[in-house]
């Protein structure tokens, strides 16, 4: 079976599972199927068709895991947050249909990621530009800067800017790649490469504290330190740059917890909740009562309590931070074990296109995107679940934001246009490697 | 760079069996434990499932009744609020209070005497089922009490002298259970004045000479007096550097106890205080119940104990007293407050030949299978006073409604003997006090009434509201 065909079939069976979780939702909240709950569904599978149409044509070659494991995802979120709050789920469907034309003019105008290696430093200033815009103009919500409001709309744009620096990172880090493995001088028995390729990486110390004390937001700060150490690592295969960037960031989150009141607070709620139960701490805990109450099945789509008689959620920002907990109460503990499973899985082809990719952009490109995804997927859940504390970030394509799905959705097409290049070099055609060649 | 991507892809690996493993210890492991976290309300919505038990007034109409909405259940109210304070309220997000708390094992059918069809319910994993609860509340004399504080705010406690029975508990201002969540914040604000305290139990208001029920009863089991022992009012009674006044200032002369009592002559009274000293006041005091948490049935706090109260709360009964402070505390002024159940307790000892029964407002507990597993058995609490003592009060309070403070109290065949109080509280506003029993030769009611903020005396605004709630109760076919 194709590649493509593959791709078919997983949609098809995503599609039939959300169809149906969506409509068990709409019956238990209005207690018959009529036929817009199956007009809602149709239109999301619509959507993602043409996804797979485009792929077909445009990238042949590409992974044909990826789309579907995106589109179950993104209806397991569509389901929950209809749930939670209808009239959002209609917004989220439209953010949804905005992310999916981004997809489309991605991969229509870069259809090779090998080009966007020539835009590195453009990428890295826009990230770099997107992360300072969001200091200086940014408004504060729950505590935290990140958001940008402009036409009417707030934008997340730390969301994009992880993106762009992925991009610049992984084209600087693979030129550099060998200058930065050779050390040139020793700094208290430590050695060294030269300052001038070490630079970034104090460059980038310095944006993640900036992001902790400006933007409040220990999530994203941890997430911009961890990409930027990881793919450090992977470029140079040296452990020193880890330990480095580790003991940098654990510095300055140490200094941000002394100085930072908002995440001073986080960090003692994580610690210990309980006294703090009826302010700081309130979320935090309805989130662990929630999820505990979900048990092995889960109370079913639709079934679970998670909103009071006057419609308001049982946890303060159910639909977006805190969705994880109502899909744990609803699916139980094998719903969401598997849909962490689910996350695995798309780590798992990111890593996958990374070690089969066939040169350092491409590898660092992939290994790079997915580790992003997984990283922010794991703040999120352990920060609700209480492994780690608690920080504001998006669970990718399930929780409600519209910066979260576009950007994610075009992770999606950079991965795509990646494993194309992969398997077209590894098993593709003499025709087909040359029309990549030229592309490139 | 291959064995690199590969290593971090099992960081990450570990990282998610991470999330997996603590995922588990949380919705499995603990999750008993996280359920009974008292900050954990979800068990209250996971029992909104629940068939919650009917409380049904004690003529068998339903005061709060389980109506269910999509899968919950939820409380509907088919006579409109009664006695929304005692009953309390069952809410997810604010918890539960009153008889809603205390009778909660029951209403959810997780009583473990609630009969053997629940006992196989609860072994086969079936869900239970809520019993009712028959109460002793009347619903027509709780309309009429709900009635007569409408637009004020105070208290009515109607109890059976006899059993001790709750027969009506009203409180003012109050609030609809129904819309309990959207109106918390507002219900909670000073401006509301405490809908939401059930002031018949945890109300603690000077009782002024409603309390003088209490020292006449020292002074008569004592022998410092019988109801024709005379007194000279000059107006004021001088005592350790102070002084007691009449209300209004008033001067009576030469008077007897009787006479004294029925007009409320606060100089004879303070006298009577200085003549038993506190520790005899104390002691009759205690034996109506004061100085201890009366024990009707409701959650820890629900209900408060009368007596005197210092800064920190409730003095113990054998605290120092100067003779001005006891003189003032026979009164009823001083450091003594009381609750109006407390006074309506008082009142039905007197009229039970001075015992006092223990207040109790189930009648009858009936399970899901219809099966009755609990009924009222009415007790004896306290012994207040000799029989021949409560025979000279009902006399007395007798003369306080036929000629005395209370005649707007009187009612057409019925004799209704009170005891009326009216305590300034300085900031020209009274509490106005009227307790009461009839009919005076069989007692079947015993009343107390608080009205706060009022301009008038206990005999103006209390005793008339008393005699309407006593009216109603006496045209019941039936009481506890």
């Amino acid at each position: 079976m194709s590649r493509r065909n593959v791709e078919l079939l997983f949609l098809v069976i995503a599609g039939a599972v959300s169809t149906m979780a969506y409509v068990s939702v709409y019956a238990g909240r209005f207690r018959e199927i009529n036929r817009l709950s199956i007009i809602y569904g149709l239109v999301f599978v619509g959507i993602f068709f043409v996804l797979h149409l485009l792929v077909r044509f445009a990238l042949p070659q590409a992974d044909p895991f990826l789309l579907p494991i995106t589109a179950l995802l993104a209806a397991i979120g569509l389901t929950e947050i209809f749930r939670i709050r209808p009239s959002l789920a209609l917004a989220q469907g439209r953010w949804l249909l905005v992310g999916a034309g981004l997809f489309v003019i991605t991969v229509v105008l870069v259809r090779d990621h090998m080009r966007l290696d020539r835009y590195r430093y453009i990428m890295g200033a826009v990230g770099l530009g997107l992360l300072i815009a969001t200091i200086v103009v940014g408004t504060t919500v729950n505590g935290s800067k990140l958001w940008i409001r402009a036409f009417g709309f707030s934008i997340q744009p730390s969301e994009f800017a992880k993106l762009a620096i992925v991009i610049f990172l992984a084209g600087y880090l693979n030129d550099k790649k060998v200058l930065l493995s050779v050390p040139t001088h020793h700094m208290l028995g430590v050695p060294l490469p030269a300052t001038k390729y070490f630079g970034p990486l104090i460059v980038m110390w310095f944006l993640s504290l900036a992001m902790l004390v400006f933007m409040k937001d220990f999530g994203m700060a941890l997430l911009f330190m961890s990409i930027f150490v990881a793919l450090m690592y992977m470029a140079t295969a040296r452990i020193i740059y880890v330990v480095i960037g580790g003991g940098l960031f654990a510095a300055a989150a140490a200094i941000a917890v002394a100085i930072v009141p908002h995440v001073q607070d986080r960090f003692s709620v994580w610690l210990d909740p309980w006294p703090h139960a009826a302010t700081t701490g309130y979320q935090l805990l309805q989130s662990l009562f929630t999820i505990a109450d979900g048990g092995v099945a889960g109370a079913g789509f639709g079934r679970g309590f998670l909103l009071y008689a006057n419609r308001q959620p049982v946890v303060p920002d159910l639909q977006t931070d805190f969705i994880f907990a109502a899909i744990a109460n609803e699916m139980g503990l094998l719903g969401a074990a598997g849909v962490i499973l689910v996350y695995l899985l798309f780590m798992w082809r990111g890593f996958r296109i990374a070690v089969f990719a066939p040169d350092g952009f491409s590898k660092l490109l992939a290994a790079g995107l997915a580790f992003a995804f997984g990283l922010q997927t794991f703040i999120i859940l352990g920060g609700v679940t209480r492994l780690i504390p608690l920080t504001g970030i998006t669970l990718p394509f399930v929780s409600y934001g519209g910066s979260s799905i576009t950007a994610n959705l075009m992770l999606v097409a950079l991965l795509l246009m990646v494993s194309q290049r992969t398997n077209v070099m590894r098993e593709g055609s003499d025709l087909e490697r040359r029309r990549l060649a030229e592309r490139g | 760079m291959n064995k690199v991507i590969s290593r971090i892809f099992v960081v990450g690996v570990v990282l998610f069996v991470a999330l997996v493993a603590n995922l588990t210890w949380i919705m499995v492991v603990r999750a008993a434990w996280f359920e009974d976290r008292p900050e954990n309300k979800r068990s209250i919505a996971k029992e909104l499932k629940i068939k919650r038990g009917e409380l049904l007034g004690f003529d068998g109409s339903i005061i709060a009744g389980s109506l269910r909405r999509s899968g919950y259940y939820y409380r509907d109210y088919p006579q409109g609020t009664l006695a929304p304070q005692l009953l309390g309220y069952d809410s997810v997000l604010y918890g539960r209070s009153g008889i809603e708390q205390q009778l909660n094992d029951e209403l959810t059918g997780k009583a473990t005497d609630l009969g053997v069809q629940s006992w196989i319910d609860r072994l086969l994993g079936r869900k239970p089922k809520g019993a009712d609860v028959k109460l002793t509340l009347v619903p027509a004399v709780q309309k009429t009490a709900q009635r007569q504080l409408a637009g004020l705010k105070g208290a009515i406690v109607v109890l059976d002298p006899k059993t001790g029975a709750l027969v009506a508990s009203a409180s003012a201002p109050s609030y609809r259970p129904t819309t309990l969540e959207d109106d918390w914040a507002r219900l909670r604000a000073d401006a509301a004045g405490g809908p939401l305290l059930d002031r018949p139990t945890q109300g603690l208001y000077a009782p002024g000479s409603a309390f003088k029920v209490v020292t006449a009863t020292a002074g008569l089991d004592y022998g410092k007096v019988t109801p024709t022992t005379e007194f000279v009012d000059t107006g004021t009674y001088v005592v350790f550097g102070g002084k007691v006044a009449n209300y209004g200032g008033a001067v009576f002369g030469p008077n007897d106890f009787t006479t004294a009592f029925t007009y409320s002559i606060n100089t004879t009274f303070a006298k009577l205080g200085n003549m038993l000293s506190r520790k005899r006041l104390a002691a009759s005091m205690q034996r109506f119940g004061f100085f201890q948490t009366p024990p009707l049935p409701l959650p820890r706090g629900e209900v408060v104990p009368s007596g005197r109260y210092g800064k920190k709360g409730l003095l113990p009964p054998d605290a120092f007293m100067d003779p001005l402070a006891v003189a003032w505390a026979a009164c009823g002024q001083e450091k003594v407050l009381a609750t109006p159940l407390q006074m309506a307790l008082v009142t039905a000892g007197v009229a039970h030949g001075g015992r006092v029964m223990k207040p109790y407002y189930v009648q009858q507990v009936t399970s899901a299978a219809g099966d009755v597993v609990q009924k009222a058995r009415p007790e004896q609490w306290l012994v207040a006073m000799k029989p021949a003592t409560a025979a000279a009060l009902n006399t007395m309070m007798q003369r306080v409604v036929n000629a005395g403070t209370a005649t707007s109290a009187a009612l057409e065949g019925i004799q209704v003997a009170g005891k009326t109080g009216t305590a300034e509280r300085g900031d020209g506003t009274n509490l106005a006090w009227f307790v009461a029993f009839a009919p005076a030769d069989d007692p079947k009611v015993a009343v107390a009434v608080v009205i706060e903020d009022t301009q008038s005396t206990g005999g103006e605004a209390a005793a008339p509201i008393a005699a309407e709630v006593i009216k109603s109760a006496l045209a019941q076919p039936a009481l506890p």
